[in-house]
């Protein structure tokens, strides 16, 4: 067996298994939830490890499955270097904060749900990396917005969570169906939906007319990923979730999707003058206005949040430059941003652990309680500065050199390295504030509790990732530089261009803009409270206030617009619905030249035909006539029923006669049932325009459909009832046509039929439960009910029918495949058959008589349909084909039996399920809305 | 056999044409009561036996129609039963002779 060939999904599903487990876990322990998140991430790094050395070999490691080949779907995943660095980075940093988030979680916190939420994140953003398909990328991506979402609610009794979360799920998901947009695109120029093709025709793309939305669209999906202005302000209200989340999720994943698809299509995007003013211009405005703001940020995690926002623009502006080495230096930095990002949440998180709040304004001296954090802190606080010996120096020193090397494009140009300098002066000032503030300075006394080190091992993540930072900026050469190299070979598709990571340079102007941060970002913060005077008039200007304005008018107008075709009041909506429906059939006919009747003749008529149908038609009339006289109405709505029964039968459609039938039956209970709890007395709700619009409405509609069918049927034309006709027998093993193509030829309709029909009957059933009605306790001139509710013949004499009908509801369900009948008859005659016991004996005689669960029934039914299908794919047969077998059975008589009567049983307990129980919990709802009164039942 | 058959079958029509002028022309509630289930019980039974007979002659033993025929007695009775109930308790317009308790309708009419 070789691993190589199906290790890559089982990489990304195993998060999703191991969720459900991890859920499962934590009823057993509280910490088993951890163990289990911890061993599943494992065992996802220990299958991915023997496709590790491909990437370093150049070689591209891809493992397809067809999906649905013809819409260039595949299930597809693909690894090089690009995606083994994000996938390394996802599972490592994600192993370290499920060992960080064990010890900061609280006794009152579910740990199942966190957990089970982190790992089916960690799945969906190994999908995204390690997908070769983009349209399953934009599949992962958008599982990543939902578990996200659900990760920053985390703690859902916190208002500022919940909202946070809803803020960051809108945005992203708002970004995520742009990003499918610009991936359609980009297939549909390309061919082909694989990221090997996409990647290899970067030419074609950039000489397409459609590069440019496609480019916009692509952006607006990575833009809102990964925070960048304008779009940059849901990432600090995504800081009300955990911190263990926080560390995850805006360090090395979430907000690195969208640098991700940056550098993922750096070779087929990239390289245009709108691509380097796009992006570039996104990523230079984020870089400053975040670490701007981020000096200015009280809140521990704010700051860090801020400062996530402004090197995730350094990144974007890196990748905006368009250049190779521009590339290697942003893909430097995320992985440098990564480790010191990580380990300063992990500080944040430990501080707020101990002390209870993350405010600077009430933090001070704790490098007296907890040494050994604050050191790591300080390391980690200068990488992110850009100290020389520290991972984030290199990287920085990078970005000085290529803003140098871009300035020399034009006058403007030469502002660059002024402002990434201005930028790099602003880290260095906020950073030091970190550490300032927290850790040095007078303490403060009013903390919940005396501050101490935390758990030992709490503080282990934090090590790792500081002793990388320091290994990093150290030895650069030794540690990063192959993995590096390979992710830049995966990103670049093309030789590594060289580049040095060396610590010394020489003085070049690179070294002077660094000493020029460092100093003056130094500089800056001893200087800092004129700075927090001048921020504090602007202050008030919050991006959230707007977004909620945006989305409360986005509402209003939705809803405006929705209130003009539905107003509550189903005359109105339908009266919408004829006349669209009219426009739309006059369009149709306007734009028809042709005469209106075909060549074949119109058939004569008989008189029997005419009487029927005028009867129907007089009596559809009478309905609209007497809808005030509410009985009398559902009297006249029979008549239509039958009517058309009478109509099915003269046309040879007995399955169909059969249906209508006991369909009609059902309804008029239903209705009945409804009746009582409506007004008695119908007001006169129209006027006379009103009146005559619906007559006009009507009147036109129905000549419409007259001519429509008439010219239809006055023409040849090829139906497909002739292929059904003749495949009957031979595809499907019965001879009632109608029958097969329910059970056999569109059984994938009919499952979708009765899943529909489950889904409504449970859902009547919970609208209703438990709810009271006022009930009428006598008709409209004052007469009480009748106090003989089950009177004793009705119930005798239905407890005879009980198994004569059920007795032929089985024969029309054993018969229908081959004559009229079926399951779905059978079910609404087995249907009638209970309710009728139910209307004759009452709710509760019935039930303990009746000891059937009608949510098994539904759920019973569903499992046998979907399982008859299942069987025939496994023994490689389409879904739902039947297979058929001839029976003799004396007495019975010969019959088949054909794995459809199964499918066919799934489709009897369904109804069956669905009508008794929503019929029934209506019946309750009049039984409930008397309990209180006079009478008992 | 043909002349038999014949018969059940016109007797059924008579039963079921009588019943629907009865329904049509008696003159209160109860009396119209009498007419429809004169017409399931003995129109629809004649013609059903009628059925029967002839089916079991020409094709194979045909018992469909005892069903039927059993369904009409259990559901006919019933269902004339619970109008009658009904129509006592809503106490509907009777003519006089219908009437076994006098006093019901001078007092309250």
């Amino acid at each position: 067996m070789n691993l190589l060939a199906f290790n890559l999904p089982l990489v990304v599903l195993l998060p999703f298994v191991g969720a459900a487990f991890a859920a499962w876990a934590s009823r057993l322990n509280r910490l088993g939830a951890a163990y289990t998140s911890g061993l599943v991430t494992l065992l996802s790094l220990a299958l991915l490890m023997p496709s590790v050395p491909l990437p370093f070999h150049d070689q591209t490691l891809i493992q397809t499955w067809d999906w649905v080949p013809d819409l260039g779907l595949y299930f597809s995943f693909r690894l090089d270097g690009l995606a083994l660095l994000f996938a390394l980075l996802i599972l490592v940093i994600g192993l370290l904060v499920i060992f960080y988030a064990r010890y900061y979680l609280s006794a009152k916190d579910c740990m199942g749900r966190f957990f089970a939420y982190l790992l089916m994140f960690m799945g969906s953003m190994l999908g995204i990396v390690l997908s070769e398909n983009v349209i399953q990328l934009v599949i992962f991506w958008e599982l990543t917005s939902i578990t996200s979402f659900l990760l920053i609610s985390y703690w859902q009794h916190r208002k500022e969570a919940r909202q946070g979360a809803r803020m960051a799920l809108a945005i992203t998901g708002a970004g995520g169906l742009a990003l499918l947009g610009g991936m359609i695109l980009l297939g549909e120029m390309v061919g082909s939906y694989q990221l090997t093709h996409i990647l290899a025709a970067g030419d074609l793309i950039r000489a397409h007319d459609w590069y440019l939305p496609a480019l916009i669209l692509i952006l607006l999906g990575v833009f809102t990923k990964s925070a960048q202005f304008p779009f940059h302000f849901w990432l600090p209200h995504a800081m009300a979730a955990p911190t263990p989340v926080s560390a995850y999720l805006h360090s090395a994943t979430m907000v690195k999707a969208g640098i991700f698809i940056l550098a993922r299509f750096f070779p087929a995007l990239s390289g245009t003058i709108e691509w380097t003013l796009l992006v570039g211009g996104a990523g230079l405005i984020t870089l400053l206005i975040g670490a701007y703001t981020a000096l200015f940020k009280h809140d521990l995690k704010g700051l860090l949040a801020y400062s996530t926002i402004s090197h995730l623009g350094l990144i974007t502006l890196l990748f905006g430059f368009g250049t190779q080495l521009a590339a290697v230096a942003a893909i430097f930095h995320i992985i440098n941003h990564a480790t010191f990002k990580a380990s300063l949440f992990m500080v944040a998180g430990i501080v707020d652990h101990e002390t209870g709040t993350r405010d600077m304004r009430r933090l001070g001296g704790l490098i007296h309680y907890m040494p050994h954090t604050a050191t790591l802190a300080m390391v980690a606080a200068a990488a992110m500065a850009g100290v020389p010996l520290l991972n984030g120096f290199l990287s920085k020193e990078m970005l000085f050199d290529q803003a140098v090397i871009a300035s020399s494009i034009s006058h403007w140009a030469l502002l660059l390295p002024v402002l990434v300098t201005i930028a790099g002066l602003l880290s260095v000032a906020y950073s030091v504030r970190f550490i300032m503030d927290t850790f040095f300075g007078q303490p403060k006394s009013d903390l919940l509790h005396t501050p101490h080190e935390p758990p030992r091992f709490m503080k282990i993540p934090v090590d790792i990732l500081v002793v990388v930072c320091l290994a990093v900026g150290i030895l650069p050469a030794l540690t990063v530089s192959p993995i590096l190299e390979t992710a830049v070979a995966g990103t670049l598709q093309a030789e590594v261009p060289d580049f040095s990571l060396a610590i010394w340079h020489g003085f070049n102007a690179p070294l002077m803009m660094s000493i020029a941060a460092l100093i003056g970002g130094v500089a800056l913060f001893l200087k800092r409270d004129t700075l927090f005077q001048l921020y504090q008039r602007h202050e008030h200007v919050d991006a959230k206030r707007y977004f909620q304005a945006s989305l409360q008018g986005i509402l209003n107008l939705a809803q405006t617009v929705t209130q003009r075709f539905d107003k509550g009041s189903l005359q109105h909506a339908s009266a919408w619905v004829i006349a669209v429906s009219l426009a739309a059939g006059i369009v149709g006919f306007a734009g028809f030249n042709g005469s209106l009747l075909g060549e074949t003749p119109v058939q004569s008529v008989d008189t029997l035909t005419v009487i029927v149908g005028l009867l129907g038609a007089l009596a559809a009339l009478m309905t609209a006539i007497w809808h005030r006289k509410r009985f009398v109405s559902l009297v006249v709505i029979g008549v239509v029923g039958l009517v058309i029964a009478i109509g099915f039968v003269k046309f040879s459609a007995p399955d169909l006669a059969l249906t209508q039938l006991s369909v009609e039956v059902v309804t008029i209970v239903l209705l009945l049932l409804a009746l009582y709890f409506l007004p008695q007395a119908s007001p006169k709700e129209i006027n006379r325009v009103r009146l005559w619009r619906d007559a006009l409405l009507a009147g036109v509609s129905g000549i419409g459909a007259t001519l429509l069918t008439l010219s239809v049927l006055t023409r040849d034309f090829d139906s497909i009832s002739t292929y059904f006709l003749e495949n009957s027998v031979p595809g499907g093993g019965g001879t009632n046509v109608v029958n097969v193509i329910l059970v056999d030829f569109r059984g994938f309709d009919t499952l979708g039929e009765i899943v529909v029909l489950a889904l409504a009957g449970l859902g009547i059933y919970s609208l209703l439960q438990g709810m009271t009605l006022p009930a009428p306790k006598n008709d409209l001139r004052g007469r009480l009910w009748n106090p003989d509710k089950h009177p004793l013949i009705l119930q005798t004499l239905t407890r005879l029918l009980l198994p004569l009908m059920l007795m032929v509801a089985v024969f029309v369900f054993l018969r229908g495949h081959n004559l009229p009948g079926g399951g779905f008859i059978a079910g609404l005659i087995a249907s009638v058959a209970l309710i009728v016991q139910y209307l004759a004996n009452g709710i509760d005689w019935t039930r303990t008589r009746l000891q059937i669960d009608m949510h098994w029934a539904i759920g019973l039914g569903l499992l046998i349909a979907i399982a008859t299908g299942l069987v025939m794919m496994a023994m490689g047969y389409p879904f739902l084909t039947s297979a058929f077998r001839h029976m003799h059975w004396p007495v019975v008589g010969e019959f088949e039996l054909a794995s459809a009567i199964a499918f066919d049983l799934g489709v009897f307990l369904v109804v069956v399920g669905a009508t008794v129980l929503s019929l029934v919990q209506l019946g309750r709802l009049s039984h409930s809305s008397h309990a209180g009164s006079t009478w008992k039942s | 056999m043909e002349w038999l058959l014949s018969a059940l079958i016109l007797i059924g029509a008579g039963f079921t044409l009588v019943g629907s002028i009865g329904l049509a022309k008696l003159p209160d509630f109860y009396t119209r009561l009498h007419g429809p289930t004169k017409a399931t019980t003995l129109g629809v039974g004649a013609i059903l036996i009628a059925s029967a007979v002839y089916f079991s002659l020409h094709q194979s033993l045909s018992l469909h129609e005892l069903l039927i025929t059993l369904f009409l007695f259990i559901t006919a009775p019933v269902s004339a039963h619970l109008m009658a109930k009904a129509a006592i308790h809503i106490r509907t317009r009777s003519i006089q002779r219908t009437q076994n308790k006098p006093e019901f309708d001078s007092e309250h009419r």
